[in-house]
C-alpha cells in the first residue's frame, strides 16, 4: 500500500495529450497532501518515447503501459497489473471517453470505487475526499471510499480542472507495466479510422469556447462566431439544435450527450441554454450570453447576459477584442 | 440473436428533488422516467429487430419495485420481457455495486449484445458500461452511434476527437450508444396495451447467487455531506443599447477578469 496518486496519460501521435499534463499537476497537488509521489501510467502512440518528459509536468515516475494506437481500454490488464502491485491512495482519469473506459475497466477488473466527474478532490487526514455535482446540478455531494475498499480510488476529472504546471522535477523515472495479457479487451479492433473531413479542433482541451446555437440559424451563420473564437484564440462550439441541424460536425456539440467543457471563458450566440445543453457547460468558470430572447433560460445562469442580435454584435465584439489587443 | 438493454429509471429532469437523512435521493417522492439516454439504447435494439439482425429484446433493470414502470414503458416501445433486479441491499447502490448486480443477471440471461446508454442522466460517471464489461470477461464497444451486427461480429462506429472510428468485435460483447443512433419511438395506444401481457420478472439478489454481504453494503464509496450548490451572484444584463456599446460593454467585462 502507498499514499501515491496514479493518474491516466494518454499520448495520441508521439505527443502527451493535455489531460496528461493538467492530471500531472493534480496528480502532484494531491500527492503532496498524501505525502506520496505522482505516478503516471502512459499508453498510446508516442508513449515510450514521451514517458520521461512527463516529469516536467509533475510525474515522479512513469509507467508505460503500451506503445501503440490501440483504444485505451486494450491498456486495462496492464493498468490493473501496475496499480495492483502499488495499490496506491488515488487513480485519476480524464473525463473523456477514451480515459471513462479505461477507468470503468478498472473499477471492474479490480472492483474499485469510483467518483466523478469531480469538482474538486484533496486528501485531508490520509483520506481522498471528492465533491461532485449530481442531479443536474442540482446538490452538491460530497464523498470518499468507504471504510476498507480497495484501493485506488478511481476519480474522473473533467478537463481544465487542473492547470499544467513545468515546475517538476525534469525527468520522471521510466519503468514498463507488469506484463498482462489484454483479454477480452483486446478483442475490440479499429477496423477503420477516418481523421476528420474538416480541421477539428479539441473542445475538451480549450480554455476559450465561442458556442453558437439554433440562433445562428446555418453554417454560414457561424462565421462571424468563428472569426470571434480566432480573435479570443478560443475555439467555436455548438449545441445539439446546431449540430442535428448539420452547421457544425457533432465533434464540436456541447452538452449531455456531447463534450463536457470546463472553460475558463464560454461565450454563447443563439443559445436558448435547455438543461441538456447546461449540463455540459456549467462547470465554465466565466459565461457570456447573447441571445435576442430576454427571458431565454440561458440568461438565468450566465454571468453576463446581452440581450440583442448575436449578428451585429458579435462583429463589432470581435473588432473590439482585435483593437484592445493591437492585432 | 438477442440484446438485452439495461435501463435505468431516473427522476425527471423537471422533477424537484428532494434527499433522506443520508444523503440519498428521496426517489419515491421524485416523477421518474426511463432514463433519457437509454431510450437510445431501446431505439437501436428495436431498429436491429427491424433489420432482421435481432430475434429477442429484453429488458434489466436495477431498482426499488416502482422502476417496474420503466420497464413497462419500455415494453411498450416495442420488445419481448423484461426482469427487474430490486432488493432492500441495492439502497444507495455506487457504480462498482450497480455494474455487479447488472453483470451477475446478464450472466442469467446470457444476451449476444448487453446494451446501454451512454450515461445516466443523473450520476453521469458513464462506468458501468465497461465495469460490466470487465466483471463478465467480454469486450466492450462504448459511444457507439450507430449498432451493427453481422457474421458474428458487432460493429459500432464512434466519434474520435476530430473524426470518427469503426470498432468491431466478436459476440457477446457490452456496448453502449450514443443519441446519435436516431430519435427514440413513441410508444404507441397498442403497444402499451401489449406490454401489460409481456413477461416481467422480479428477481432478488438471492436469485443472482449475490449477497448483501458480497455487495458490502451496495457501496465502496460513502456520500458525507449533501449541499446546494453555491449561490450564483446575480446575472449582469446589458439590454436596451447599440451594438457597438454592447461590444464595448463585454470588451470592458472581459478586460477586467483579464480574459482578454
Amino acid at each position: 500500500m502507498s499514499d501515491d496518486i496514479v493518474f491516466l496519460a494518454e499520448f495520441a501521435d508521439g505527443q502527451a495529450a493535455r489531460s496528461a499534463l493538467e492530471l500531472a499537476a493534480g496528480a502532484a497537488e494531491l500527492a503532496g497532501q498524501s505525502g506520496g509521489a505522482p505516478v503516471a501510467l502512459a499508453y498510446g502512440a508516442g508513449a515510450r518515447a514521451g514517458a520521461a518528459a512527463l516529469g516536467a509536468a509533475g510525474a515522479a515516475r512513469v509507467i508505460v503501459l503500451g506503445d501503440d494506437p490501440a483504444p485505451a481500454i486494450t491498456f486495462a490488464a496492464r493498468a490493473a497489473a501496475a496499480v495492483q502491485q502499488a495499490e496506491p491512495l488515488g487513480l485519476l482519469a480524464p473525463a473523456t471517453p477514451n480515459g471513462r473506459d479505461l477507468a470503468a475497466a478498472l473499477v471492474g477488473l479490480l472492483e474499485l470505487p469510483a467518483f466523478g466527474p469531480v469538482r474538486t478532490a484533496r486528501v485531508e487526514g490520509g483520506a481522498l475526499r471528492t465533491e461532485q455535482a449530481t442531479l443536474q446540478g442540482t446538490v452538491i455531494t460530497v464523498s470518499q471510499p468507504a471504510d476498507g475498499a480497495p484501493r485506488p480510488a478511481v476519480i474522473l476529472v473533467l478537463a481544465n480542472t487542473f492547470t499544467p504546471s513545468d515546475g517538476g522535477s525534469g525527468e520522471a523515472e521510466v519503468a514498463d507495466a507488469p506484463a498482462a495479457d489484454a483479454g477480452a479487451f483486446g478483442k475490440a479492433k479499429v477496423v477503420e479510422s477516418h481523421p476528420a473531413e474538416a480541421a477539428v479542433t479539441n473542445l475538451e482541451e480549450a480554455t476559450v469556447i465561442v458556442a453558437g446555437g439554433r440562433g445562428v440559424g446555418s453554417e454560414e451563420g457561424f462565421g462571424p462566431l468563428h472569426d470571434l473564437a480566432a480573435a479570443l484564440g478560443g475555439a467555436v462550439g455548438a449545441s445539439r439544435a446546431a449540430a442535428d441541424a448539420g452547421w457544425v460536425p457533432y465533434q464540436l456539440q456541447i452538452g449531455q450527450t456531447g463534450k463536457v467543457v470546463k472553460p475558463a471563458l464560454y461565450l454563447s450566440a443563439g443559445i436558448s441554454g435547455a438543461i441538456q445543453h447546461r449540463v455540459g457547460m456549467q462547470s465554465a468558470e466565466h459565461v457570456v450570453a447573447i441571445n435576442k430572447d430576454p427571458d431565454a433560460p440561458i440568461g438565468e445562469f450566465a454571468d453576463l447576459f446581452v440581450v440583442g442580435d448575436l449578428f451585429a454584435i458579435v462583429p463589432k465584439l470581435t473588432e473590439e477584442i482585435k483593437r484592445r489587443k493591437g492585432t | 440473436m438477442k440484446i438485452v438493454v439495461c435501463i435505468k429509471q431516473v427522476p425527471a429532469t423537471t422533477a424537484e428533488k428532494r434527499y433522506t437523512a443520508d444523503f440519498r435521493l428521496d426517489r419515491a417522492a421524485a416523477e421518474s422516467v426511463i432514463n433519457p439516454l437509454d431510450e437510445y439504447a431501446i431505439e437501436q435494439a428495436l431498429r436491429l429487430v427491424e433489420s432482421g439482425a435481432v430475434e429477442t429484446v429484453a429488458y434489466l433493470s436495477m431498482g426499488p419495485e416502482q422502476a417496474g414502470e420503466a420497464l413497462r414503458r419500455a415494453l411498450a416501445m416495442g420488445g419481448d420481457e423484461a426482469y427487474l433486479v430490486t432488493d432492500g441491499a441495492l439502497a444507495g447502490a455506487d457504480e462498482w455495486a450497480t455494474a455487479k448486480v447488472l453483470a451477475a443477471a446478464l450472466d442469467k440471461l446470457a444476451p449476444d449484445v448487453a446494451l446501454m446508454g451512454m450515461a445516466s442522466d443523473d450520476a453521469r460517471g458513464s462506468l458501468v458500461p465497461g465495469a460490466v464489461a470487465a466483471l463478465r470477461g467480454m469486450p466492450l464497444l462504448s459511444y457507439g452511434s450507430e449498432l451493427t451486427i453481422h457474421d458474428g461480429n458487432a460493429r459500432i462506429r464512434r466519434l474520435t476527437a476530430t473524426g470518427y472510428d469503426l470498432i468491431e468485435a466478436p459476440l457477446p460483447v457490452v456496448a453502449s450508444v450514443t443519441d446519435q443512433v436516431g430519435e427514440p419511438r413513441y410508444a404507441s395506444l397498442k403497444g402499451i396495451m401489449a406490454a401489460r401481457k409481456k413477461p416481467l420478472e422480479t428477481w432478488a439478489l438471492d436469485d443472482l447467487g449475490l449477497s448483501a454481504g458480497s455487495l458490502r453494503g451496495a457501496a465502496l464509496t460513502q456520500v458525507v455531506e449533501a449541499k446546494p450548490p453555491e449561490a450564483k451572484p446575480p446575472t449582469e444584463r446589458i439590454e436596451n443599447v447599440s451594438a457597438d456599446e454592447a461590444a464595448a460593454k463585454v470588451a470592458d467585462w472581459l478586460a477586467a477578469r483579464k480574459l482578454i
